[in-house]
């Protein structure tokens, strides 16, 4: 009798949340076509947006001498690299944009200006180095091998919530820029010649906040990742606050010094 | 059969409601994240400030206005050698920047399994935030302050954003950069799978030009650090060190200030902050920056004296507001100077009565709290913001303990009315000033205390000759362990030091050196104590601490100054104040910042 009276108990749990499954899916009349990105986006990122050098700031806002590389954890091949730092030499190669990949260059003091491309793809502009990188939602649209590789984004809303599990509590609202980036040409994380490698798997989360009675900030968590260079993941958060207009838009080219 | 057809029953319910409940609306409330478990935060950004310390003197990037910069030059290290400095703890906008572990976790109504708060504690100095997300209000104005301060917490889209006041004054930088009490700070916590991101936004009046935004990264941790604990007590760390010594720099001459300059080639004028030195605007300029930009920034600039940004701790709204204090104790807030109230079987005793505007409300107040007649009111100085309500106090209620005394034979009105007890300069002074002689004190000590024993607490005052009068008196109720410390001390201006009716600066800083020798805290030079101030929310030793820290620097700024021959106008123009102007200062009203420099300079030998 009590192995009779838990399988109803299972067999009606099963019921109860096929129904509220068939609820779910029926509810809206029949289902469309999925959003664009675009339309799916959870929070408005458009804009220009100016960086806020409050950490690191004698890292970001100088070049530190070689072989200053505090707080970055790299293994003895990264330190021999980057203790092996010639500006002069970046500059006769032609490589003075190496602190300007996609590895560094949201760390870098800048403007960005974040625009969508077209339904599929935005493209974020900085006037430090007036480098453009591409992130693609979907299948990459160009080979990579340059400063800012081939970046793929997603709409991340994998937090985890709370009443997840057997009774879910609902996805709500919001959700991070998630992008993946990868096949960049070796660059620096710092303009002091702390190496990454070609190898390096960046994955950066975008955060907007809207701080109440006050300014609008862009949050990119990035995680570096880096076999050739680094001990371990290394992990920075750069905050961005969003301009009403277009001032300051200073397009440099890369610098060595 | 029954019982599975109720289960099944109330797991369809159950499913109706998860299905008018699914996410649809723009409206729709935010179902939160969960951020309990153990978290650490690597060191990569800002790695040298919070592992073994910033570089003296390094302030770029900060939003810091001149009040916070000068503060911080003036700041020397070894002030941590002293007593009340040595366990500080972290405030919560620098606790977050801290190294060592935190751990998060949920608090939960036991019967309804609503989120009441999270609980976010660092190792370091063992700071522990409660976010309130039960929708509480915010204390008011003269609550306390404490490192961790009042925060309260919402779930916004995927972050938890959480806003924080009440905070105590505290660092930004471990290199002496300060924050003031007046800081507030909204926060967003984002979870990405097994890492957070923590970014805050430090508004704070008294020492930042615009919003501090800092961004902190933290990696979960699968299992307990083991370590959570920061053991600190004071101790004797220098001995024989004059109690009125406290370690600063003269502006202009921090030995440290340029060596960044020198080590890493950087314009002073850059790394000693400012809101432009955070904008990569700054890289147009940082060629251009001149020595002379940098000297600029080490000494007050001339020009207007600022005024104080600093919420005003006063309700102003007409009436008078109780917080309880410890045991039998409240605190009557609104009638001006802070009134105490003891509330007992042998009848109520009220530490000063307020400026009397609101005498009435202030009786009815009383009565709230105890249904026996007001028995004694204990001056802590003559002032009329605390003695302005002694008539009506004093005349609803009465002193038992000496009808059918010998004070009988001798007094007609004896026990009629409270008895009032202060110093004998209080009623030299009410008197002098043609006072109401019914709010005159009758019953008068002339040396060192006067003590009784009241409603099961021993309660102490103790003269401060010489302080902002030569009456003071601070009151101490030991079992309570509550100081009452009248105009002596007070959390809204400079100390109104009365040199014409015995007042003096040295006396002040002795005075406060007193309350510090008669309090204890219970954490982190936190808690323990109780000090009211005569004006202002209620504290404990650090705000006690850090004022008696200012008396200290402005009197040695200005004596500096006067053996150097300078005259109180050169005196003034130099700004002493510069760095506590925006917290005290004030250029009009009873109490000015020119008045108090007059009255420091007043009451230094010229030598």
């Amino acid at each position: 009798m009590r192995k009779t009276a838990g399988r109803s108990l299972a067999l009606a749990v099963l019921a109860a949340l096929s129904l509220e499954t068939n609820a779910v899916a029926q509810r809206g009349g029949p289902p469309g076509p999925p959003p664009t990105p675009r339309a799916a986006a959870p929070f408005d990122i458009i804009g220009q947006w100016v960086s806020v050098v409050s950490e690191d700031w004698r890292y970001r806002m100088t070049v530190p001498p070689k072989g200053d590389y505090g707080g970055v954890p790299l293994n003895p091949n990264g330190r021999r690299t980057a203790d092996a730092w010639d500006p002069a030499r970046d500059e006769t190669a032609g490589e003075q944009c190496r602190a300007y990949g996609a590895a560094g260059l949201m760390r870098l003091p800048t403007r960005v200006r974040i625009s969508w491309t077209d339904d599929q793809s935005l493209k974020i502009e900085s006037d430090a180095g007036t480098q453009t990188r591409t992130i693609s939602f979907g299948a990459p649209r160009a080979p990579g091998g340059d400063w800012q590789g081939v970046s793929v984004a997603t709409w991340d809303r994998s937090a985890p919530v709370v009443g997840g599990g057997f009774f879910p509590g609902g996805g709500g609202r919001g959700g991070s820029l998630k992008v993946v980036t990868t096949r960049m040409k070796s660059g620096y994380l710092r303009r002091n010649g702390v190496p990454y490698s070609a190898d390096t798997v960046v994955t950066e989360y975008f955060d907007r906040f809207d701080v109440p009675g006050g300014d609008s900030l862009l949050v990119v968590s990035t995680e570096v990742v880096d076999p050739t260079y680094l001990a371990q993941p290394y992990w920075t958060s750069s905050h961005f606050k969003k301009q009403t207009d277009t001032s300051g838009w200073n397009p440099t080219p890369c610098a060595v010094r | 059969m029954r019982r599975t057809l109720t289960a099944a029953a109330s797991v369809l319910a159950a499913c109706t409601v998860l299905v008018a409940q699914a996410p649809g609306p723009v409206d729709t409330p935010a179902p939160g994240f969960d951020i309990s478990g153990y978290w650490t935060s690597p060191l990569y950004e800002d790695a040298l400030e919070r592992g073994a310390g910033p570089e003296l003197g390094d302030y770029g990037g900060f939003p810091i206005n001149e009040a916070a910069r000068l503060f911080a030059l003036s700041y020397d290290a070894s002030r941590v050698t002293l007593r009340h400095h040595q366990c500080d703890g972290y405030v919560a906008p620098y606790s977050v920047r801290s190294i060592g572990n935190a751990r998060a976790w949920e608090e939960r109504d036991p019967h309804t399994q609503q989120l009441i708060a999270i609980h976010w504690y660092n190792q370091t100095f063992e700071g522990h935030r409660t976010i309130w997300m039960d929708g509480r209000p915010d204390p008011p104005a003269w609550a306390p302050h404490t490192w961790m301060g009042f925060s309260t917490g919402r779930f916004v889209g995927r972050a938890l954003e959480v806003q924080t006041t009440h905070l105590k004054q505290g660092w930004l930088r471990r290199n002496g950069l300060p924050e003031s009490d007046q800081a507030t700070m909204v926060e967003f916590f984002v979870r990405h799978a097994d890492h957070l991101t923590h970014t805050s936004v430090i508004s704070d009046p008294v020492y930042l030009a615009e919003p501090e935004i800092r961004s902190t990264d933290f990696s979960r941790q699968p299992i307990d650090h083991q370590t959570w604990l920061f053991a600190c007590d004071d101790g004797e760390q220098i001995l024989d060190r004059a109690a009125d010594l406290v370690p600063h720099y003269a502006f202009g001459e921090n030995p440290f200030v340029n060596e960044m300059r020198d080590r890493y080639k950087i314009p002073a004028a850059a790394y000693l902050g400012g809101p432009e030195t955070s904008s990569p605007d700054l890289l147009l300029r940082l060629a251009s920056l001149t020595e002379a930009d940098g000297v600029a920034k080490t000494r007050p600039a001339a020009g207007p004296r600022a005024t104080s940004r600093a919420v005003d701790p006063q309700p102003r709204d007409g009436d008078v507001h109780v917080w309880p204090l410890r045991g039998s104790l409240f605190l009557l807030a609104g009638d001006s100077g802070n009134i105490v109230v003891q509330a007992g079987d042998e009848g109520a005793l009220l530490v000063d009565s307020g400026a009397g505007t609101l005498a009435e409300k202030t009786l009815a107040r009383i009565r709230q709290l105890s249904d026996k007649p007001v028995q004694y009111i204990l001056n802590t100085g003559f002032q009329p913001e605390h003695t302005g309500g002694n008539v009506v106090l004093r005349a609803s209620g009465g002193d038992p303990s000496v009808r059918g005394s010998f004070f009988a034979l001798q007094f007609a009105d004896a026990g009629v009315g409270a008895t009032i007890v202060a110093h004998q300069n209080v009623q030299n002074r009410m008197v002098a000033g043609k006072r109401p002689a019914a709010g005159v004190p009758s019953d008068t000590y002339l040396q060192e205390r006067r003590r009784t024993f009241h409603n099961g607490d021993a309660i102490e005052m103790f003269w401060q000759p010489r302080a902002v009068t030569d009456g003071d008196s601070i009151v101490h109720f030991r079992r309570a362990d509550v100081i009452v410390t009248g105009d002596i001390f007070m959390t809204t201006q400079y100390p109104p030091i009365d040199v014409a009716n015995g007042g003096s600066v040295q006396g002040e800083i002795n005075a406060l050196n007193e309350i510090l020798g008669r309090t204890v805290y219970q954490h982190q030079e936190e808690g323990g104590t109780i000090v009211v101030p005569g004006h202002g929310y209620v504290s404990d030793e650090h705000e006690v601490v850090e004022y008696r820290d200012m008396v200290v620097i402005v009197r040695d700024r200005v004596q500096a100054m006067i053996r150097k021959g300078a005259t109180l106008d050169q005196i003034k123009a130099a700004r002493p104040t510069a760095d506590y102007d925006t917290r005290y200062g004030s250029t009009s009203g009873a109490w000015t910042t020119d008045r108090f420099v007059e009255a420091v300079y007043a009451s230094l030998p010229r030598r």
